[in-house]
């Protein structure tokens, strides 16, 4: 409930955060931020510092050195006042088992400073928009299925409304139903609150995410808009092909026009060869490949630009060095 | 501090409805009424110079001991091993509301148990009518008994709290307030036989073993002298063990 707070630039900004366990660097200069309403993935494989970031965000530990704030107020100076913006569900949602839904929710409801006249509204509109009320309600947690839990989860952070939402895998152990139920309700969040969400589900996050954060060792690799990222890290563009030509000829029509381009056999199937073509960026081929081919009467079976999804660009990120990151 | 009213009633109404804490009530009532039971007939029998709820407060460390450790055991420890610590400390609730809360519901508890224990006097008298001895039941050493029980209870509460606090598992937290518990109960009357008058170089010992010794504490509640010196040493006691344990949980999370 913090309609009156004035709205920030940012809604959560990570300066320099650096973590280290005795000489174990987790993360260091990590720096990133969200905008208010914006969604953002945050991605990194296993051990690369995302919970620690998580945490040091949430205010549930604090960073050896650097600059965390939420909604303007500093995590580390004020966290009373950081946490009244944020919500944070944790990576394996710690809830109490012996609790009902509403007990637990208004309970946290009111540990959050929602006001008493509006909490048992408050609890009642999540658990509606977290599809709780119909199957939930008057049962303990215990008795939950881990897909209720996350939804309970959700909630809970849902609750005082905050202006920030971090949800470290959210759909983790959840079956495809429940996960599209999940991301839809995420994707309801956007332009009300900023939303950091990490997870290990490279499409769920593209789906839902406005902009990605990758972080590989502690340190971050790649930030920005989906689209941009492509452009940055997978430059080129890659072919499919499937005609009746072989490797040399089709060498031979293709590098007087770019001899950057090229070309393996993948297969073959009687006359048709299948090709994989690989162009790079700036290449006028990208326009005119099968024109190209057309024109030298070659017989096509099929042609397709491979999309590059969120994979290649987490793959690409994660293979980066630190010193490809200083490069200009 | 905020939310301490909050977290407090929340931390009573679940240890209430927690079959743990009435498994401990009726332990710690099972004890003290075998503890009666046997100072009553002992006083049958024989002619006694202590009454038996003399005799039974005196044994208040064994029920402190046995008792007050799965009481505060759970409060920290399974919380975090549970991570629903954690989870409580990304609320805008303090962690000094955090552990008071838990304190002050742990805390209620050991004296709702003492209270019950009351009962057993009085319905001895009760039953015992007109015959019953005055001494039976005598009051001063009953209500001084039970005020010595609710003032030194904050210390030893404090004391299971932080332990609970320190300790990563329930078993431990149970294991490290009996030994803390134990050592303070003892202290005062382990440095009473020890002859450190003798010692020069623990000549300083002396005063800080009088500040000790709990048994002469609970003598002189129970005779009605009211020195302020042991309530100020529970207090700040208790003040001391909350703070470390705000710290530990701070350090630790």
């Amino acid at each position: 409930m913090n309609d009156v707070a004035p709205s920030p630039e940012a809604a959560v900004v990570a300066e320099r955060l650096t973590k280290r366990y005795g000489s174990l660097t987790a993360i260091e200069d990590l720096s990133f931020s969200v905008a208010p309403g914006e969604i953002v993935g945050f991605l990194g494989p296993n051990g690369a510092g995302k919970s620690t970031t998580m945490r040091i965000l949430s205010g549930t530990m604090p960073g050896t050195s650097g600059r965390a704030t939420i909604w303007g107020k500093s995590v580390a100076l004020d966290p009373a006042e950081a946490k009244r913006h944020m919500a944070y569900m944790p990576e394996n949602n710690p809830l109490p088992e012996d609790l009902k839904v509403e007990e637990y929710l208004t309970l946290r409801a009111k540990l959050k400073d929602v006001e008493s006249k509006h909490v048992a509204e408050r609890v009642a509109k999540v658990m509606e928009d977290c599809d709780l009320t119909r199957r939930a309600t008057g049962r303990l947690i215990g008795q939950l299925s881990k897909g209720f839990r996350q939804r309970v989860g959700i909630a809970d952070a849902l609750l005082a409304e905050p202006k920030v939402v971090i949800l470290d895998e959210p759909t983790i152990g959840l079956d495809p139903h429940q996960i599209l139920g999940i991301r839809d309700l995420i994707r309801s969040l956007r332009g009300k609150m900023a939303v950091l969400i990490s997870s290990h589900i490279l499409h769920e996050v593209e789906q839902v995410c406005d902009k990605v954060v990758i972080i590989n060792r502690g340190r971050l690799v790649a930030m920005g808009r989906t689209a941009d990222l492509r452009r940055e890290l997978v430059p080129e563009t890659s072919f499919t092909l499937v005609a009746q030509i072989g490797l040399p000829e089709l060498a031979a029509l293709l590098h007087p026009l770019d001899p950057a381009a090229t070309m393996e056999l993948q297969s073959s199937e009687g006359a048709w060869q299948r090709f994989r073509i690989v162009l790079p960026a700036a290449s006028p081929l990208r326009e005119t490949l099968a024109r190209t081919l057309l024109s030298a009467n070659i017989s096509l079976r099929e042609i397709a630009e491979e999309k590059i999804g969120l994979e290649d660009i987490f793959l690409a990120a994660t293979r980066r060095t630190p010193q490809d990151l200083r490069r200009p | 501090m905020r939310h301490f009213r909050t977290l407090l009633m929340h931390e009573l109404r679940t240890a209430l409805l927690s079959g743990n804490t009435w498994a401990v009530g009726a332990l710690f009532l099972a004890l003290m009424g075998c503890i009666y039971w046997f100072a009553l007939l002992e006083c049958s029998r024989s002619p006694q110079n202590w009454t038996p709820i003399e005799a039974t407060f005196k044994l208040f460390w064994f029920p402190l001991l046995c008792v007050l450790p799965l009481l505060t055991m759970r409060t920290f420890a399974e919380e975090r091993r549970s991570g629903t610590l954690a989870a409580l400390l990304t609320t805008p609730a303090s962690t000094a509301a955090v552990v008071w809360a838990k304190f002050l519901a742990v805390w209620i508890i050991w004296v709702l148990f003492w209270i019950g224990f009351v009962a057993f006097p009085l319905i001895v008298d009760a039953q015992l009518g007109r015959a019953a001895d005055a001494r039976l039941h005598d009051p001063a050493m009953l209500w001084g008994g039970l005020c010595f029980i609710i003032v030194s209870g904050l210390l030893h509460v404090s004391i299971g709290i932080l332990c609970s606090c320190l300790a990563r598992s329930t078993a431990l937290a149970a294991l490290l307030a009996f030994i803390s518990l134990l050592a303070l109960t003892a202290a005062g009357g382990v440095m009473e036989t020890l002859p450190i008058e003798t010692w020069e170089w623990l000549g300083w010992l002396r005063e800080p073993a009088t500040h000790l010794r709990t048994f002469a504490h609970l003598q002189d509640f129970a005779t009605g002298i009211l020195d302020s010196r042991p309530i100020v040493l529970y207090l700040t006691g208790t003040l001391l063990c909350l703070g470390l344990s705000v710290l530990a949980v701070e350090g630790q999370e």
